[in-house]
């Protein structure tokens, strides 16, 4: 009788504790700080929440993809990485890194129609999920579908790659594999900063100066996640080439200037716009290093 | 002595049943009906998992790298039905609200943002007079 009393005692209390065990706003603050401040963070334990919250804040390249069509570049094959080099990723490391240079290239080669370079670089994605054997995460046979259709519905294209990376980020982590999730999101992010350094130098186009100024914030997220996993293979190298690159960016300024949005509701839909203003300050030097910086650390990671 | 056993496996049930309550938010439902009420011309980036994890959790909430000159839209949808229950609240890097779904006292399906600004912004979705705590939210985003 005793020990069932006992045994009454201990399952009230794990419930108890159970209920509780939800994050508290403490939490939540930790979380906040440590996105807000990133020195600070590199320096504390970090948690998987924050690493994952910075894993889901890195932009979608395909933003910079369409932002380069926009600006009027033409579509050069030579500028991508050449598919056929899938095979000579034979590291874990150089496999995720690599998936995301070439999930970049397969946006950039959709959003231009290029059908069969999207179908090359969809094969070179597959055997790479494959290798990574995240492979049943990736829908291939709808997406070489929507590749392939005559009528192609570029919007639904996209969305679908999109959401298919998505889709593999969210299983690697769920799968305690972080370390190749923010491989895949650096290598997606250096391909797609590369081919804004290389349009520029064409175009000399304003709006992509100020977005390459820009990937500051983005290059300091990635290095924060990056540091957690320093003691693993090749990470310390990768480290290193983009500190060499932060350096520069840290000499970069992003001026804000607040001001209260404005608020419209037509027809149950709530637009607000932004009255705040941003202005990047780069120097011409400070973009040649960029770019001559980024080709080297890219050209690494391809080769 | 039967009460007893009984009472502990009452006791054993009524946990179980508030694990499999608290997991069955299933938020990839959600994201593809919010998917589905984007508007046209406005390109899927990513999805945020709403799990209130049956009303233990109060705040879900993501850090986003917002571009200047890009509109971005926000779209919810939870098992409530619509929006119900569910609001999506944009903070700018000081924590100034910027927007919320839930205006003059309706909760609204999402909003659209007109960035000026580049940054980072907090996504936070709370729940109000939920009955699932549970949904989804996608972002979009267009020139």
């Amino acid at each position: 009788m005793k020990k069932l009393y006992l045994l009454f005692f201990a399952i009230s209390s794990f419930w108890a504790c159970s209920s509780n065990s939800a994050p508290s706003n403490e939490t939540e603050n930790q979380m906040a700080t440590a996105s807000a401040i990133p020195e600070e963070a590199s320096i504390v334990k970090v948690d998987d929440d924050i690493i994952n919250d910075i894993l889901q804040s890195i932009p979608s390249p395909l933003e910079i993809s369409l932002l380069i069509k926009e600006v009027g570049s033409y579509y050069n094959k030579a500028d991508l990485n050449d598919h056929n080099k899938v095979s000579s990723y034979s590291t874990n490391f150089d496999k995720a890194l690599n998936l995301g240079i070439y999930g970049t290239d397969l946006g950039y080669s959709n959003i231009y129609n290029k059908n069969q370079d999207a179908l090359n670089y969809l094969n070179s994605v597959q055997n790479l999920a494959e290798g990574l054997t995240i492979g049943q995460f990736f829908d291939y046979a709808t997406l070489k579908s929507l590749a392939e259709s005559a009528d192609q519905n570029l919007d639904a294209l996209l969305r679908t790659t999109t959401a298919n990376f998505e889709k593999i980020n969210y299983h690697l982590r769920q799968q305690k594999r972080e370390h190749l999730s923010i491989l895949l999101l650096t290598g997606g992010w250096v391909e797609a900063l590369y081919l804004t350094t290389l349009v520029h130098q064409r175009t000399n186009n304003e709006v992509l100066r100020e977005k390459i100024g820009e990937q500051k914030i983005v290059l300091d997220r990635i290095l924060l996640v990056l540091e957690v996993y320093k003691t693993r293979n090749g990470f310390a190298e990768l480290i290193a080439d983009l500190k060499k690159l932060q350096a520069i960016y840290d000499q970069i300024e992003i001026e804000t200037v607040y001001e209260e949005p404005t608020m419209v509701e037509k027809d149950g839909v709530l637009v607000v716009v932004d009255n705040t203003k941003s202005v990047v300050n780069i120097t011409d030097r400070d973009i040649d290093t960029i770019t001559s910086l980024t080709k080297s650390i890219r050209n690494k990671i391809i080769n | 002595m039967k009460k007893l056993i009984f009472l502990i496996g009452f006791l054993f049930s009524s946990f179980l049943f508030t694990l499999t309550a608290s997991a069955q938010c299933n938020s990839e439902l959600y994201v593809n009906k919010s998917m589905k009420s984007l508007e046209s011309g406005f390109q899927y980036s990513k999805s945020y998992r709403i799990d209130g994890r049956g009303g233990n959790r109060r705040k879900v909430e993501y850090t986003c790298v917002f571009s200047k000159d890009t509109n971005y839209q926000i779209r919810i949808t939870g098992k409530d039905g619509g929006a119900q229950g569910l609001i999506g609240t944009l903070y700018d890097s000081k924590r100034n609200e910027l927007v919320s779904s839930f205006y003059n006292n309706k909760f609204l399906e999402g909003w659209t943002f007109k960035c000026r600004a580049t940054g980072i912004y907090y996504l936070s979705f709370t729940f109000k007079n939920s009955k699932s705590y549970c949904g989804a939210a996608v972002l979009a985003f267009r020139r």
